[in-house]
């Protein structure tokens, strides 16, 4: 058994910039709180090192719990590079406030879960992952201490309380069946467990995993916690803890399970569907930008279920949901810099945007372009391979609604952008770190969609 | 003995005709020079002899066409020639436009020729397959009437006198006219192997010789009457080629054209000097100027056929051997010829009043040269003579005139110029005067229909093709409004009732999100064991 710590250095970077930060930011007067961000920052790009320099090594298990391989990686340098932008977003705002290392803490805690979540091997690793990627969330979403952030930590809790505890009680099922806990064990146990028990725990660990990715059931509380909390968070809790939760639904179809369990890709299947559909219907009336980016990361949540119900069907279905995370969240992240640092979360106020602010306006235009998978952006690409893992697995009617479901998106996506275009109705200050991460996402974005061929045969 | 060069060649017949319109075109130009031409009327002239020339020298159809194709331009060019008188250029259009109808069987016997003979060469058609040959010649046979103005084409030449007088002396004595005598003689090996078209070609010349006769006859007007002479001269030679006399024609065709050439340029020396043309207005003008005078009455004895000059024993060469029909109708004919040309002679010769006239040594000259040749070409029929002009042209066995023939007919035209001299008044009934109502029976037969025809397919192409376009056009947007109206509202239909659809999905869409937590788990719970369902089922 493999139990070298080093070969968890990234995370161990990340661990130990939250708990320096923790510390400065108890010694260090309010005006100078930005060491923090700093510290913070420093861990991540250390962590982001490490994990370029242990994604060229082979695959291996560390305790028994912890997988270094491909989803891994992606994970890793997904959920720190996009911490790292949270964290250029969030430093603005925070400035000066009074628990602002505490913000920089609880953001690096939280992706910390995320990473764990995606790699761990294990149920009760996972559950762990699944509590530290969420603990500091709740609290993030009520940092505002308004009443809309207050409403929105409190929704965000209860619903990961009441799913949580249905994933502890899907773990303890499956454990009580399956004589296990690491999916090594469980694919060997569950061929001949009763398949209705299987069954129900599946679905019980789905209900906590479905909550932190933001899918149908557990995504009511998206909407109103990318509404009501701080813009920064809300931008942290779209994307961040989704790409651990993905890379744990992928891991756990694709190791735990024996094929054909719990009838695996049918459930995640109609999972996909009911997502993309609700997220994009959903969104079709959204006036609140903030609202309508909410829905719209449902319904990318359906898309990328796509590839998870293919786990193990096909060898398209890894690369398509590696490639569709990290280009979600680059293009998720650049969306939301731009409402950031255009400041208003009305529809109407983004008329004139192009005119006003290009920069901004050329972001928003590529980001959401990106989201309609117009080439040549990365999700384009994700999309691409997406339908082509779900035609492989001989899933045609999925890649049909998720078809139909792209075109439908057009619709709100445009209404967004049509306005941008019209004559500037007054002078905006935009926030500076929000709009270099809008324009280093939209260009990270067009850059993944070309270099696609590179980055995929890597 | 032949020279060639391309598809040019000269034989006998064409040496003959070369040597013909070289003095013929030299003594009309010298004529001309006393009046004063442009330079365009001299261009027009070599040209218009140089087309005759290549005509005369073509060994196959297609040089022939070129040459008869810019000879019958170059006669509406020079009959036009004053063209801001509206008059004559009609006359050229309705001169140009029944030669150029006649052309047409030459463009189909070339076509013909092509098809029978895979040859165009003109030695070459006699020997092209039935009935590519008779078709052939009757092509060769329209072209060569139409452009010798015989029956029924006779009336454009009546138009080509509103030329100017050198023109005229040309155009009917070694061009044009001349053109479509030589063309026959050429091709008769030809007319004789169809067996038909001989006969037809002889008929043809006899009766204008005839009829033509009568016109001129009738005629009050010099030139007119000249015009028509040239109709039944011409007749003579086509007689000629269609009887197979060719020696005898040729030597006709000699002689007719100084004989032609010379009166016309009298005529013209009187028209500049006197400006009138009427037969009544010309009384006692050959009194007034001696030489011109003198050329005249030259030129009109031998017109008439009066012995011992050139037109006599030539004319008598083409009635050799012919059957009894024929020469009744052709002596005939001769007896009409010695009329008309008396009555010209009389007209200019009866004593009058008047100064003499005024004529340039230039317009002199060639008069001289044309009235000696006029004389003295019957040389051609003497017998040593005539052997090695037969011999030639490569027609040996063709005799001399008959004697009894000979003495008949200067006896008849020396008698019909007396008589015409001792009558008061000579008859012009008012068809052969109006030319045999031939310009008005071809506007009725020809150009009225072409172009009533013309008119009807103009209003077939305005109606019924643009019809069918505008209908096509109209039917497009009938239908297209039909498909506005019938099927735009359908598919605008199904895409409304698509955006309506959806919207009231999103509407739905938007229910569950109630904003209150009790509901979220209430749905979430259900939606939980919807799944268990589902993975159960699955499972």
């Amino acid at each position: 058994m493999n139990e070298n710590p080093a070969d968890l250095a990234p995370e161990m970077c990340v661990l130990l910039a939250a708990v320096l930060g923790l510390v400065n930011g108890l010694f260090l007067p309010r005006t100078r709180q930005w060491r923090v961000a700093v510290i913070c920052a420093a861990g991540l790009i250390a962590g982001l090192a490490a994990a370029g320099v242990a994604a060229t090594r082979a695959d291996l298990a560390v305790f028994d719990a912890f997988q270094v391989d491909a989803i891994t990686h992606v994970t890793r340098i997904t959920v720190m590079a996009a911490t790292l932008a949270v964290l250029a977003l969030a430093a603005g705002p925070v400035r000066g406030h009074p628990r602002e290392s505490e913000h920089y803490v609880l953001i690096l805690l939280s992706a910390l879960g995320a990473i764990v979540l995606g790699a761990s091997s294990d149920l009760l690793v996972l559950v762990a992952a699944y509590l530290l990627a969420s603990i500091p969330a709740y609290a993030l979403a009520g940092f505002g201490k308004d009443a809309h952030g207050t409403e929105a930590a409190l929704k965000y809790y209860l619903m990961g309380a009441l799913l949580g505890v249905f994933m502890l009680a899907g773990v303890t099922v499956l454990f009580g069946v399956g004589r296990g806990t690491s999916y090594a064990a469980l694919r060997a146990g569950l061929a001949d467990a009763p398949p209705a028990a299987v069954a129900a725990g599946v679905v019980a660990l789905l209900a906590g995993l479905l909550f932190k990715a933001g899918a149908v059931p557990g995504h009511f509380w998206v909407p109103d916690v990318t509404e009501g909390a701080p813009p920064a968070v809300a931008a942290f809790v779209t994307t961040v803890p989704k790409i651990g939760a993905f890379a744990a639904l992928y891991r756990f179809g694709a190791e735990a399970l024996p094929p054909g369990a719990a009838g695996w890709p049918a459930l995640v299947a109609v999972v996909a569907a009911a997502t993309m559909t609700l997220g994009n219907l959903a969104a079709f009336g959204q006036d609140n930008v903030r609202r309508l980016l909410a829905y719209s990361t449902v319904s990318q949540a359906g898309y990328l279920l796509v590839p998870v119900a293919m786990a193990g069907r096909t060898g398209l279905a890894e690369p398509a949901l590696l490639y569709y995370l990290a280009a979600y969240a680059v293009t998720n992240a650049g969306a939301f810099a731009v409402v950031l640092a255009a400041g208003r979360d009305d529809l109407a106020g983004y008329a004139g945007l192009m005119r006003r602010s290009p920069l901004h306006g050329l972001s928003l235009v590529i980001c959401l372009l990106g989201f309609i998978d117009t080439p040549p952006t990365a999700v384009f690409v994700g999309k691409v391979l997406m339908f082509g893992a779900a035609l492989d697995g001989r899933y045609l009617w999925l890649a049909a609604v998720a078809a139909v479901n792209t075109v439908a998106s057009v619709f709100y996506y445009l209404r967004w952008l049509v306005p941008t275009f019209r004559r500037p109705d007054g002078a905006s200050r935009p926030a500076r770190g929000a709009t270099a991460v809008a324009v280093a996402a939209a260009l990270l974005s067009v850059a993944l969609g070309i270099g696609a061929g590179v980055a995929l045969t890597f | 003995m032949i020279l060639r060069l391309g598809g040019l060649a000269v034989d006998g017949l064409s040496a003959v005709l070369l040597v013909t319109l070289a003095v013929v075109l030299v003594a009309v130009l010298v004529f001309a020079a006393g009046e004063r031409y442009g330079v365009r009327f001299y261009a027009l002239m070599l040209l218009f002899a140089a087309a005759m020339a290549v005509t005369v020298t073509a060994t196959d159809l297609l040089m022939l066409l070129m040459g008869w194709e810019v000879m019958g331009a170059m006669s509406y060019a020079l009959i036009g020639y004053a063209w801001p008188d509206a008059g004559r250029v009609r006359s050229a259009d309705v001169a140009f436009l029944t030669t150029r109808a006649a052309d047409m069987g030459l463009y189909a016997a070339a076509g013909f020729a092509l098809a029978g003979a895979h040859s165009l060469r003109l030695d070459a058609l006699a020997q092209a397959d039935v009935p590519w040959r008779d078709l052939i010649a009757a092509g060769i046979v329209v072209s060569a009437l139409g452009k010798s103005a015989q029956l029924p084409f006779s009336f454009w030449l009546a138009r080509a006198m509103a030329g100017p007088s050198p023109v005229s002396a040309l155009l009917h004595s070694a061009t044009m006219v001349a053109a479509g005598a030589y063309l026959l003689m050429r091709v008769h090996p030809l007319l004789a192997a169809t067996g038909w078209a001989d006969t037809l070609v002889a008929w043809a010349g006899a009766v204008t010789a005839l009829v033509l006769g009568a016109v001129a006859l009738a005629q009050q007007d010099l030139k007119q009457l000249l015009a028509a002479s040239t109709c039944a001269q011409i007749g003579f030679m086509v007689l000629g080629a269609g009887a197979g006399s060719v020696g005898g024609a040729t030597a006709h065709l000699v002689a007719h054209a100084a004989v032609k050439s010379l009166l016309f340029l009298c005529a013209g020396a009187w028209l500049t000097a006197l400006g009138t043309e009427r037969l009544d207005d010309l009384r006692g003008a050959a009194r007034r100027h001696r030489l011109v005078g003198a050329a005249f009455g030259v030129g009109a004895l031998a017109l008439a056929g009066v012995p011992p000059l050139s037109l006599w024993v030539t004319k008598d060469e083409v009635l050799r051997g012919l059957p009894a029909g024929l020469l009744a109708v052709a002596l005939a004919a001769s007896v009409l010829s010695a009329a008309y040309a008396a009555k010209a002679l009389f007209a200019v010769f009866r004593p009058a009043e008047g100064a003499a006239l005024g004529v340039p040594v230039l317009g002199q000259a060639p008069l001289v040269v044309l009235a000696f040749a006029a004389a003295v070409l019957g040389v051609l029929g003497l017998p040593a003579v005539a052997d090695a002009w037969r011999d030639m042209l490569g027609m040996p066995h063709e005799g001399g005139p008959d004697l009894w023939v000979l003495v008949l007919s200067g006896a008849l035209a020396v008698l019909t110029a007396g008589a015409v001299g001792a009558a008061r008044r000579i008859p012009a009934p008012g068809w052969a005067a109006e030319w045999l109502y031939l310009e008005r029976a071809a506007g009725a037969v020809v150009v009225r229909p072409a172009f009533a025809a013309a008119r009807a397919l103009a209003r077939f192409d305005d109606r019924v093709v643009d019809g069918a376009v505008r209908g096509a056009a109209r039917g497009g947007r009938w239908a297209a409004g039909l498909a506005g109206r019938r099927v735009e509202i359908r598919v605008d239909g199904v895409t409304a009732l698509v955006a309506r659809a959806a919207r009231a999905l999103a509407g739905l869409a938007r229910r569950p999100q109630t904003g209150q937590v009790h509901l979220y788990y209430a749905q979430a719970a259900v939606v939980l064991a919807v799944l268990v369902v589902v993975a159960v089922l699955a499972g």
